[in-house]
């Protein structure tokens, strides 16, 4: 493995690994903000009981989440020291909101997990939903930071040197709304139908019905309403990215020829070297239509960009198509919970089966996603100003720092799962 | 303005670097006194540490976190030459804050409390104590020893030479020792245990001991590095004060100590601290780092006006939420049991 890939893999891997525990922390705080709120609102001590359960796990959950965002805040340095020194000074902005962002989030976090009994009921409330609100923001502006990588702007090079910067230009560029929308909406998703998915489990298992009735309920209403908004969230990140990017949007279509009409693949695979789809089944016109509004429009190929700026087709590729068949997936699993909810008012054990089988889904959907955005940027780490290689560090040995996190992040990962076991088991 | 943001800048990062060290250098102590305390007294003082940090360690760990941002956005050139140098140290010190912060949460929060299990927590909480203290001291001492080196091609000079010597070691240790005292110091006025106060009360001259000795033994291993710390040190009428009230300070924590009055311990004992790391961190004024090329100062290291604006008013206008909800959080956790 050389040190540019080894990198790559090492800053790929802890972004992955940290995003699981990220987007737990910017929702789960809401859904325990409901179930709390129930219980101050009706005295029902399965609320309570259910907001103390959650609380656990999202106590794990988010000590995972900011000692993985501690490594990551340094890692950016470590791995890609040009990149920071370069860039640091125009979107470090988004990055100092973050971190007050964050200051708020551990402060309330620390009044909600210690404060029962301390604080009155209602002040108490309050910080476990701060928890939530400055998570959620600081999810934002992160994302924002990674959009500027992919739409730069706010800035400009004279001689070699960064002039000119404006650092709210750079933050609000042109990918940040529909990264950080599209990004939210997943959060909320992917977490509500995980959580969902444990619940129906041990609904299934007859255990304590009625926490596991109201936590399903809960989590249901928030994982269904974003499964039926988020395609078109993702039709628009679609939109953008045509304009924005479009080497990444053919590549994540693997449309080789520039044409209008260009028709959309479902399945096959990328064939780099021969330039075309393999046993793949076009639709003609729906990418034009799909990109662009407009059956006739013309959408530029790959073929019309040098080689040596493609990213990865066939990750790309794949990541996409991942991602886009989960959210279909989900919007009808979406359709037909909304259906027994209006016209039967029960949920047949098929369909909890079905929730079970499906709780991962919505992570699946958020790494392919991040891969098909991240990957699909190479090889630039800033779109069109500075290549991945340009911007490592000097210092030998990338692979040993790939393999200690990878070493580490799986023990952490393998600890996480065996806790939230053993938490569901002694709630359940 | 550009000189202005600096210095407003420079006043965050000592407060961001102050407030770390004194809030959360005592979270890492409370892992080393896992490690020390007699086995009779272990599980008090393990339901005190659980009390008193478990509110707040998340809160602490962010002031690392906002030196790092003021440092990237707003020196990048120095974040540059640091990250590139101490690449090992960094990733030493991550291990352990992830093994560290993980440990202590999962000790806490695991939903079955077996025996086994709950030792492996403590024994990788208090492991990874140590093992960052150690590294945090290593790294300190690295950006004043004049060895930082971002440009090399030799594997030894951009990968050990930067931190690798007696001098970062010790100043390692000295770390360790301090953050035990600090904890110490804390810990004291939250248990009700009497023998654990007693303990800590026989235990805290000792540390004062350890500081002494082995700050005067950075001192003298510093005649071995290429910037000649000591000399500087001497030469720094800032830094003499420091260390002078620092020393004078010793008899108050003994005086408090004694008396039982643990709020003066812990306010004396967090302005000692302070002191000792203010010293240490304006020897080389107004330079932020020390590289093989030279003193790499706060204004030559700073970013461009604009950006130097923007990162003045988050910080300012964060300070605005974050120290009233940080005051909020002390005085609900901390007040009842005083
Ligand atoms: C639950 C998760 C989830 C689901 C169901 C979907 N996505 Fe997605 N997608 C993400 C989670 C995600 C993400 C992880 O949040 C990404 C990565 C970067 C970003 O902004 O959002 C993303 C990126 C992303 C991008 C690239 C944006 C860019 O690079 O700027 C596009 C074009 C789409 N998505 C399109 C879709 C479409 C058409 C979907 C149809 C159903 C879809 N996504 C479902
Ligand atoms: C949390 C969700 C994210 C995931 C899962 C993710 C995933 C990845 C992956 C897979 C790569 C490797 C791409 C390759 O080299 O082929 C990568 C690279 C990178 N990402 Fe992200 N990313 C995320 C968010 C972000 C954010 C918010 C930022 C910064 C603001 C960021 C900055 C970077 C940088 C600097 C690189 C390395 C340079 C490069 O390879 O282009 N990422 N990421
Ligand atoms: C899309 C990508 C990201 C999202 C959505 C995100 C969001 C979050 C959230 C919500 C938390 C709170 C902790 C938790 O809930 O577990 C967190 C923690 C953290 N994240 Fe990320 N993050 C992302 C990527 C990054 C990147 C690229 C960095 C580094 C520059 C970073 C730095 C941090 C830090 C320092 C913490 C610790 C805060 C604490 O102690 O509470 N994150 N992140």
């Amino acid at each position: 493995m050389d040190d540019l890939l080894a990198a790559r893999l090492s800053m790929g891997f802890s972004l992955g690994f940290h995003i699981i525990f990220a987007a737990i922390g910017m929702t789960m705080p809401f859904l325990m903000s409901v179930a709390h709120y129930k219980y101050l609102k009706t005295k029902d001590e399965a609320y309570l009981k259910l907001t103390k359960m959650w609380m656990k796990g999202v106590a794990i959950l988010f000590a995972v989440g900011a000692v993985s965002g501690t490594v990551l805040s340094f890692e950016l340095g470590l791995l890609w020291p040009e990149f920071m020194k370069w860039a640091g000074p125009i979107i470090g902005m988004p990055f100092s909101w973050e971190g007050t962002a964050f200051f708020i989030e551990a402060v309330a976090l620390g009044l909600f997990l210690y404060g029962w009994n301390r604080m009155n009921p209602w002040i108490h409330w309050m910080t476990g939903l701060i928890v939530g609100i400055s998570g959620f923001a600081s999810g934002i502006f992160v994302v924002a930071a990674n959009a500027w990588m992919n739409a730069p702007q706010g800035f400009k090079v004279e001689q070699g040197q960064v002039v000119g910067i404006e650092p709210l230009t750079a933050m609000f560029n042109p990918a940040w709304f529909h990264q950080s929308l599209h990004m939210q909406v997943a959060a909320l998703q992917a977490v509500g139908l995980a959580v969902a998915g444990v619940h129906a489990y041990l609904l299934l298992k007859k255990r304590n019905k009625s926490i596991h009735q109201k936590a399903f309920l809960i989590a249901m209403t928030m994982a269904a309403s974003c499964s039926l908004i988020q395609p078109l969230v993702g039709h628009f990140s679609a939109q953008r990215v045509a304009v924005l990017q479009p080497v990444k949007l053919a590549a994540m279509e693997g449309h080789f020829e520039t044409s209008s009409q260009a028709p959309l693949y479902i399945g096959g695979f990328p064939d780099e070297e021969k330039g075309e789809m393999v046993g793949a089944i076009p639709i003609p016109g729906l990418l034009s239509f799909l990109a662009f509004n407009d059956f006739e429009a013309e959408v530029k190929g790959l073929n019309d960009f040098p080689k040596e700026n493609w990213p990865p087709v066939m990750v790309v590729h794949i990541s996409f198509q991942i991602m886009v068949a989960i959210g279909t997936l989900l919007s009808l699993w979406a359709l037909i919970y909304f259906f027994l909810l209006i016209f039967r008012k029960k949920y047949p054990p098929w369909f909890l089966k079905i929730t079970v089988i499906f709780s991962p889904l919505g992570f699946i959907a958020i790494e392919s996603g991040w891969i098909t955005t991240e990957v699909g940027r190479q090889p630039w780490i800033i779109y069109e100003w500075m290549k991945a290689e340009e911007a490592l560090t000097s210092v030998p040995g990338m692979t040993y720092h790939f393999y200690i996190f990878l070493v580490l992040y799986l023990f952490l990962a393998f600890m996480t799962a065996w806790l939230l076991k053993r938490l569901v088991t002694y709630y359940g | 303005m550009v000189d202005l943001y600096v210095n407003i800048l420079i006043f965050f990062i000592s407060a961001s670097a102050i407030l770390y060290v004194a809030l959360g250098g005592a979270d890492f102590g409370a892992g080393i006194l896992e490690w020390i305390v007699p086995k009779e007294l272990k599980e008090a003082q393990q339901n005190v540490i659980n009390k008193a940090m478990g509110p707040v360690w998340e809160a602490n760990h962010m002031w690392l976190i906002i030196l790092v941002v003021i440092l990237f956005m707003g020196f990048p050139k120095a974040f540059h030459v640091i990250v590139v140098s101490l690449h090992f140290p960094l990733v030493a010190l991550l291990v352990g804050i992830v093994l560290r912060g993980c440990a202590f949460t999962f000790r806490h929060y695991d939903a079955v409390k077996d025996e086994t299990s709950q030792k492996a927590y403590s024994f990788f909480f208090s492991l990874s104590s140590v093992w960052s203290s150690i590294w945090l001291g290593v790294i300190a001492a690295s950006l004043t020893r004049g060895l930082l080196h971002a440009k090399g091609q030799d594997p030894y000079e951009i990968y050990l030479e930067p931190w690798f010597g007696l001098f970062p070691f010790l100043m390692g240790l000295f770390t360790l020792t301090i953050f035990t005292f600090l904890a110490c110091s804390y810990l004291i006025g939250e248990t009700r245990d009497e023998r654990l106060k007693s303990y800590y009360q026989k235990l805290v001259p000792i540390l004062n001991i350890g500081v002494v000795l082995l700050g005067g033994l950075v001192f003298l291993s510093s005649y071995l590095e290429p910037t000649q710390f000591m000399n500087s040190f001497f030469t720094s009428p800032f830094s003499l004060a420091c260390l002078f009230l620092a020393s004078v300070l010793f008899y108050f924590i003994w005086f408090y100590f004694k008396y039982f009055s643990f709020w003066m311990v812990r306010v004396v004992a967090a302005a000692q601290v302070s002191l000792i790391l203010m010293g240490w961190f304006f020897v080389h004024w107004p330079n932020l780092i020390e590289t093989k090329e030279g003193g790499l100062s706060f204004y030559e290291a700073a970013a461009p006006e604009p950006t130097l604006k923007q990162l003045v008013l988050a910080l300012v206008i964060g300070s605005f939420f974050i120290f009233p909800s940080l005051f909020y959080l002390l005085n609900i956790f901390k007040s009842k049991q005083a």
